[in-house]
């Protein structure tokens, strides 16, 4: 029996439209600025929401009931920001995985492993400058990068304010969480979690108490070191849309 | 007949007035010495001269090979040739910086071995037992040590025979605090062995693997003339012919070995960290010998090869 070829294009077994790569690869394009700009927004409105139960309760009531308010929404949009560690990974955003680790990891150490983990610091007045510092700086970099992906462009004035703010709420941010971790030092070690005690098989301790103290120590020459970072991306930024106009 | 050398730095601005003269049959490193005689600040070990990129080309600068005749980098009749002179900042030979970062380990280990009083002044009193498998530890950890210091000066042979300064402390900084960390937890009053066997299947192979990173060293030794002359080769016999990085595999094994007979995580931790920095270098090491060795011009084609860690590299 001899064989013929059929190209695919004429195969009748071959059913409905063959897909080119091309194509292919314009609707993979289309489907991540889909998913980001979903991505994004969805992150921004958990943001609006921290500020906003923040500021309101510091309106109704007091400091003291800031964390009780925001607690829910601000666990789940700074946890959600995991998944840009990974959408650095498998290569959906360009930022460098080094940049964002940092900080993800400073803003996750913060609300799991003190606020969460250590109800004692939540009444504190630092809570409310910590939370309003964040979600004001993630409200204008979600809202930016959500613009960016569902339009292509973002505003200058945005552009402005995303380069610009970190001035302010860099400094408010990192010694609200330095602080933060410095009034939870006697409560962490007062109780025994998340310590791991000899002996063992592995011949392994980890004293939360002291892994605090290092933490704290990084948070200098860390701090400085992303400060810097953003000094030079604003002149990055903003010098790139100057020449643009 | 002289010639003339400009020096500018990487942004055009002349570094030398008016340049240096050089004889005609001047090669790179007498160019070297010129510039340093005319700059103190600038010995030849801190230079790093290239060709001028040509403006709108791509790709990396040329740099100027210390053994060359300087003539060969003049283009077609120029009466004169431009260098970028890049300072490469304060340098330390190798033997210095591998000496230190290894002095460090050897010093600190013992120091928890011989002086529980460290882990009495963080709060663990009562009678210390010490368990055969923390003294042999201490042993092979500094036997470890004392033969890389040992094949510092008398094995290795350096291509390049410096290293910024700033190594010094990045490399100190790593060797020192992994090597505090691991002796902490080996040497620690509530150690807890493995089994006997355990303890000596990872110790023996732990000193197979390191004789036979001795003999590595010793085959790569061999590539090169005394001075560091040869430049790249590709590497032959034993463990070579299988894997590129032969060196570089028998030390992981051999941590590999320590951490069976110790077992602790911070040996573990220190294990994926040296491996991972290993294979870095594995990886472009093998990559540049590929390049060089493409099988043109007369040169041998790079065989076919594990990098550093077979089956998987």
């Amino acid at each position: 029996m001899a064989f013929t070829y059929i190209p695919t294009s004429q195969n009748p077994r071959v059913s409905g439209e063959t897909v080119d790569l091309a194509t292919m690869a314009s609707f993979l394009s289309t489907v991540r600025r889909v998913y980001l700009t979903i991505y994004n927004w969805m992150v921004f409105v958990g943001w609006f929401q921290v500020l906003y139960l923040a500021l309101r309760t510091l309106y109704e009531t007091d400091y003291t009931h800031v964390y009780h308010a925001v607690e829910k929404p601000l666990q789940l949009a700074q946890t959600a920001a995991v998944l840009e560690i990974l959408h650095g990974l498998v290569g959906l955003v360009r930022s460098p995985v080094t940049a964002t680790l940092p900080q993800i990891g400073s803003r996750l150490y913060v609300t799991w492993g003190i606020l969460w983990s250590f109800p004692e610091t939540r009444t504190h007045v630092l809570v409310s400058s910590l939370v309003i510092s964040w979600s004001i700086t993630e409200i204008i970099r979600y809202s930016f990068f959500g613009l960016k992906e569902a339009l292509g462009f973002a505003p200058s004035w945005l552009l402005w304010l995303r380069y610009s703010t970190f001035f302010i709420f860099y400094p408010t941010g990192i010694t609200s969480e330095v602080g933060l971790i410095y009034i939870a030092l006697p409560y962490i070690k007062a109780s025994d979690k998340y310590c791991i005690r000899m002996p063992n098989k592995w011949n392994y301790a980890f004293d939360y108490f002291y892994a605090a103290i290092v933490a704290l120590g990084i948070y200098f020459p860390g701090g400085l070191h992303m400060y810097l970072y953003m000094i030079g991306q604003r002149k990055k930024a903003l010098s790139k849309s100057g020449k643009k106009d | 007949m002289n010639m003339k050398v400009l020096v500018v730095s990487r942004s055009g601005r002349e570094i030398i007035k008016g340049g240096v003269e050089l004889k005609e049959t001047a090669i790179v490193s007498d160019l070297n010495r010129a510039i340093h005689h005319r700059m103190r600040k600038y010995y030849p070990s801190r230079q790093r001269l290239t060709l001028p990129l040509q403006p709108g080309s791509q790709g990396k600068p040329v740099v100027l090979d210390p053994r060359k005749k300087v003539r060969e980098y003049f283009r077609g009749n120029e009466e004169k040739l431009t260098v970028v002179l890049k300072d490469l900042g304060a340098q330390v030979s190798y033997k210095t910086l591998f000496f230190w970062e290894y002095l460090g380990p050897l010093i600190i280990y013992p120091i928890f071995y011989y002086y529980p009083a460290i882990y009495e002044y963080i709060g663990y009193t009562g009678e210390r037992i010490i368990h055969p498998a923390q003294t042999y530890a201490m042993y092979y950890w500094c036997f470890h040590y004392f033969k890389r210091i040992m094949e510092t000066f008398f094995i290795h042979r350096f291509s390049h025979a410096t290293s910024p300064l700033s190594n010094v402390f990045r490399n100190c900084a790593y060797y020192w605090s992994f090597g505090a960390y691991i002796a902490y937890f080996v040497n620690h009053p509530l150690y807890t062995p493995v089994s006997d066997l355990q303890m000596k299947v990872g110790f023996g192979f732990g000193l197979l693997c390191q004789v036979a990173n001795f003999y590595c060293h010793i085959l790569l030794r061999n590539l090169r003339g005394p001075s560091g002359e040869g430049g790249y080769q590709i590497p032959q016999g034993f463990l070579f012919n299988l894997v590129t990085c032969a060196n570089y595999t028998t030390e992981i094994y051999q941590w590999l070995g320590f951490n069976i007979a110790t077992q602790t995580v911070a040996g573990y931790v220190f294990l994926v960290v040296a491996a991972s920095i290993m294979t870095n270098w594995a990886l472009a090491k093998h990559r540049r010998l590929k390049k060089i060795f493409d099988g043109k011009e007369g040169k041998p084609k790079y065989p076919r090869r594990w990098m550093i860690l077979p089956p998987f590299l």
